[in-house]
């Protein structure tokens, strides 16, 4: 699977990039040529990957980025830093966002929007960056946004009364929630921008992975519980495999698929096709995070330079 | 004339959580903290959430120079208010020894001063059509005097006698003055850390805050004196009154210095730098 190389030339962000799967494909993309800029929320632990990195491959070019996906402030602030890192680097594209980076928590917790922490990092965090990097992915000759879902997406329904779970929270129901609002995104990027650009977002379905995200912020029976079956799943370097093909194998573009598993498509649940549900949580998102995405009007296929036809996903 | 709900502390964990409840009724709100960004980027994702009308002011309620601003603000606006909750509080680290004159005046500053001044210019700012619920925020730790926390713990006590008095002498006037009594609670990832420190008893005095904003905003509407989220923390309310105090102060003593061992923390919200923070365990 691995060329070395093959990805020269090509920019990528990596959200959570400091540890499980996240870290794992910002390895294996810059061990094959990739410009990879990762995000974290620790200077410490950003530092430590990064190093990571380069002792085991000296000639890979990366780069890190501080941010707390939790803040709409941050998430902003991170967007412009990433224009900042890309010029910087001599570059004027993004040609992957792998929006990775996601978030457990035993109690209801509030962003600093007021926002539940879930939704907000899982979901609104990955809307809201992908927005701010629209100009740079459209100026990529086929750009992709990779986001990170679950299986957990299966078996649920958004609970539109009450999204943010106020009432009563259930850290696994605001979880799968959040994991099948990544779905519905990216359903509905295809459908509104997707069919306009050459820009193609993804699903990935890590499988079970043995990462610690059930660990942090959750405690008592959650915590057990998780820390019981991640003991069952693959590592995060098998886990990541979905979303770094996603990023970067060409022949993804030849499916009509957009949800993936094992790097093979794969049917994603029946909710989560549903483009009426789709479009409602497209419309919240957009008020919860104050954007409004280019209309269709405004917004025609520019010519090709180069690079494979935009994906079939019409 | 538009009515508002005044949050102090609103930017912290159990003042996001009166925020969304107040604003999920369809409340327009007066937000207060002592920082600005977290503050606005709470306004307006609360106006986004749930349409209603968000005005801020950023003050630091220690100081009563910055507080005779903020009232001489409202009257400025002319706002008028149907409900204060004065969510506002601080604890710092260590015991009574450890910590600093200047400590512990902030904490009366803040906890007490502070909440009887809200309490009373509010009466001033009031809707005379239309009734007034205050929510004092005061801790399961009112109940009991708390060594490693005694100056904080009595501040609570204070607030918690002042509601019920003053929840019976205001009521003909149609005004309800409400304590709530928490455990702690999980706002952030540090208080998370602690009581997870505390174990099992963590674990089980511990409550949703989203629950207890919405529990505490139903019985202030119904002008209740006191009220203690969770069967579990009314059961320890309950024994603990079966004692005399001084025996409840050595239980305590035994348990914080416990847990302190196993982590030199309590359960407290500490936000900014200054360590001043406007939240409450």
């Amino acid at each position: 699977m691995m060329q070395k190389s093959d990805l020269e030339g090509k920019t990528i962000v990596v959200t959570g990039a400091t540890s499980g799967i996240g870290r794992a494909a910002a390895i294996a993309l810059a061990a094959r040529g990739a410009f990879v800029i990762g995000v974290g929320r620790s200077t410490q632990r950003c530092e430590e990957t990064r190093a990571a990195i380069l002792a085991e491959h000296p000639e890979a070019r990366v780069d890190f980025c501080l941010a707390d996906l939790g803040s709409q402030r941050q998430v902003r602030a991170l967007a412009a830093a990433i224009r900042a890192r890309i010029a910087a680097a001599g570059g004027d594209k993004l040609d992957v966002l792998v929006n990775n980076a996601g978030s457990v928590s035993n109690w209801y917790k509030a962003t600093e929007d007021g926002y539940e922490l879930q939704f907000a990092v899982n979901h609104l965090a990955p809307f809201l960056l992908t927005h701010e990097l629209l100009p740079l992915l459209r100026s990529a000759p086929a750009a992709r946004v990779v986001t990170v879902s679950s299986a957990s997406h299966y078996r649920t329904r958004m609970h539109w009364a009450d999204v943010m779970y106020r009432h009563a929270y259930n850290c696994l129901a605001a979880y799968k929630q959040s994991k099948l609002a990544n779905v519905l995104f990216t359903a509905e990027f295809n459908r509104r921008i997707g069919s306009r650009t050459r820009i193609c977002a993804y699903a990935a379905d890590p499988g079970l992975v043995n990462t610690q995200i059930g660990l942090k912020g959750t405690g008592g029976l959650v915590r057990w519980v998780w820390d019981r079956r991640r003991g069952h799943g693959v590592s995060p370097a098998q886990g990541a495999e979905t979303a770094v093909f996603l990023a970067s194998d060409p022949e993804v573009a030849l499916s009509r698929g957009f949800y993936w598993k094992d790097c093979e498509p794969k049917m994603p649940s029946r909710y989560a096709r549903n483009a009426a549900h789709a479009a409602r949580l497209w419309a919240l998102s957009e008020r919860l995070c104050g954007v409004t995405w280019p209309d269709a009007g405004a917004d025609a296929v520019r010519p090709m330079v180069s690079g494979p036809a935009p994906a079939l996903l019409r | 004339m538009k009515r508002y709900v005044c949050i102090t502390g609103a930017a912290g964990g159990l003042g996001k959580a009166f925020v969304a409840e107040c604003a999920s009724r369809g409340w327009d709100l007066f937000l207060t903290d002592i920082c600005e960004a977290p503050l606005q980027a709470l306004a307006q994702g609360t106006e986004r959430m749930y349409n209603v009308k968000v005005l801020t002011y950023v003050a630091d309620l220690t100081d009563p120079a910055s507080r005779a601003a903020l009232w001489d603000h409202v009257r400025r606006m002319g706002l008028r208010f149907h409900m204060l909750v004065n969510v506002a509080g601080i604890d710092f680290e260590g015991s009574f020894d450890d910590r600093r004159v200047e400590e512990l005046q902030t904490i009366l500053r803040l906890n007490v001063e502070n909440t009887v001044e809200m309490t009373r210019r509010v009466l001033c700012y009031r809707d005379p059509a239309r009734a007034l619920h205050i929510i004092n925020v005061s801790s399961l730790a009112g109940f009991y005097p708390m060594p490693l926390k005694a100056v904080y713990a009595a501040s609570k006590r204070f607030l918690l006698d002042l509601s019920i008095a003053l929840n019976r002498e205001l009521r003909a006037g149609g005004v309800t003055v409400t304590a709530l009594c928490p455990a702690g609670m999980p706002t952030t990832s540090d208080c998370i850390e602690k009581i997870a420190v505390q174990g099992f008893m963590g674990q089980v005095t511990t409550m949703n805050v989203g629950q207890v904003a919405r529990k505490t905003v139903r019985a202030a509407l119904r002008g209740r004196a006191v009220v203690i989220p969770g069967a579990i923390n009314r059961t320890l309310r309950f024994l603990g009154g079966l004692f005399p105090p001084s025996f409840v102060a050595y239980l305590v003593n035994r348990r914080w210095s416990s847990s302190r061992a196993r982590l030199a923390h309590e359960v407290v919200e500490v936000r900014t730098p200054e360590s001043l923070t406007e939240g409450v365990s």
